[in-house]
């Protein structure tokens, strides 16, 4: 039931997604202002600040959905977890290239051992562990299981992330956005912010759902295939 | 971009890169799948050692 159905909604993502991405773009070059002081470097943020919140965010989704499959057996739950890890690594990649990018113009190096760098590209390390890992056991249920306490271990590192501009003095900016209080950029800047992380977010529906549904078919072929050959 | 060109477009072309190597490779393997299913002529034997292909 759930295989046709995710199908049908896939494109219910991915085309406003796309719609999404053009009108994040055309705000935050053409409606938002240079900023004073950086000038147009900082308009790297609209897909910094996005990637790095969504390789967050996909992360912690990543442990719940392996937490539920290891504890309830659901297997479907444990295949989620595999099919949101490749996108979760991939946003984390784009916060920490684009971070580099961003840092050279602005504190005057690519990479500087500081808390939050540091933090997240344990994040990556993190996302790459559970792919291998997983890749490595033949056996899928086994597999989940592993990922599974990798994962649960690992989200320990995602308020670390968060939090450490405020734990540690850091090269790294504070948060420009604050779940309590007002923003610290102008309007046009946070919108078009916004919109590319709902682009990035229904982006990520989208790609997870087609990457399950390929879990799901292949699991299904060789779990009959090792039946006919009587394993 | 004020000089920040190279910082700025790269950055995007960077993102652009890898989103759409992502959906590239999905594309791929929903097309290989297709394939194996269409064709239900490889021997079983052959596909032993192919179960650790079923996570990534």
């Amino acid at each position: 039931m759930f295989y046709p159905l995710a199908g049908k909604i896939i494109p219910w993502f991915a085309i406003p997604s796309a719609i999404l991405f053009a009108l994040g773009l055309y705000w935050g070059f053409f409606i938002a202002p240079t900023d004073a002081q950086q000038g147009d470097a900082y308009r790297i943020i609209f897909i910094h600040v996005p990637a790095a919140w969504m390789g967050m965010f996909l992360y912690v989704l990543m442990a719940i959905y392996a937490g539920i499959g290891w504890a309830f057996n659901a297997r479907l739950s444990s295949m989620m977890a595999s099919a949101i890890a490749p996108t979760g690594t991939m946003f984390t990649l784009i916060s920490l290239v684009t971070g580099a990018l961003w840092g050279k113009p602005t504190w005057g190096t690519y990479w500087a051992w500081d808390a939050r760098m540091t933090s997240t590209l344990i994040l990556l390390f993190l996302y790459i562990g559970f792919i291998s890992l997983q890749a490595a056991i033949d056996d899928p249920r086994r597999a989940d299981r592993a990922g599974a306490v990798l994962a649960l271990v690992g989200v320990i590192n995602v308020p670390i992330i968060y939090f450490s501009v405020q734990w540690w003095n850091t090269l790294h900016q504070g948060a420009t956005i604050r779940i309590l209080g007002k923003p610290t950029i102008v309007a046009d800047m946070l919108a078009a912010m916004l919109i590319i992380l709902a682009a990035c977010w229904l982006y990520s529906v989208a790609v997870v759902l087609i990457r399950l549904r390929c879990i799901i078919l292949e699991r299904e072929q060789n779990a009959s295939r090792l039946a006919e050959v009587g394993i | 971009m004020g000089g920040y060109g190279f910082y700025v477009w790269g950055s995007y072309l960077f993102s652009l890169v890898v989103i759409v190597w992502e959906v590239i490779s999905l594309k791929q393997r929903k097309k290989a799948l297709a394939q194996q299913q269409s064709s239900n002529s490889v021997p079983a034997s052959v596909l032993r050692g192919s179960a650790n292909e079923t996570t990534s």
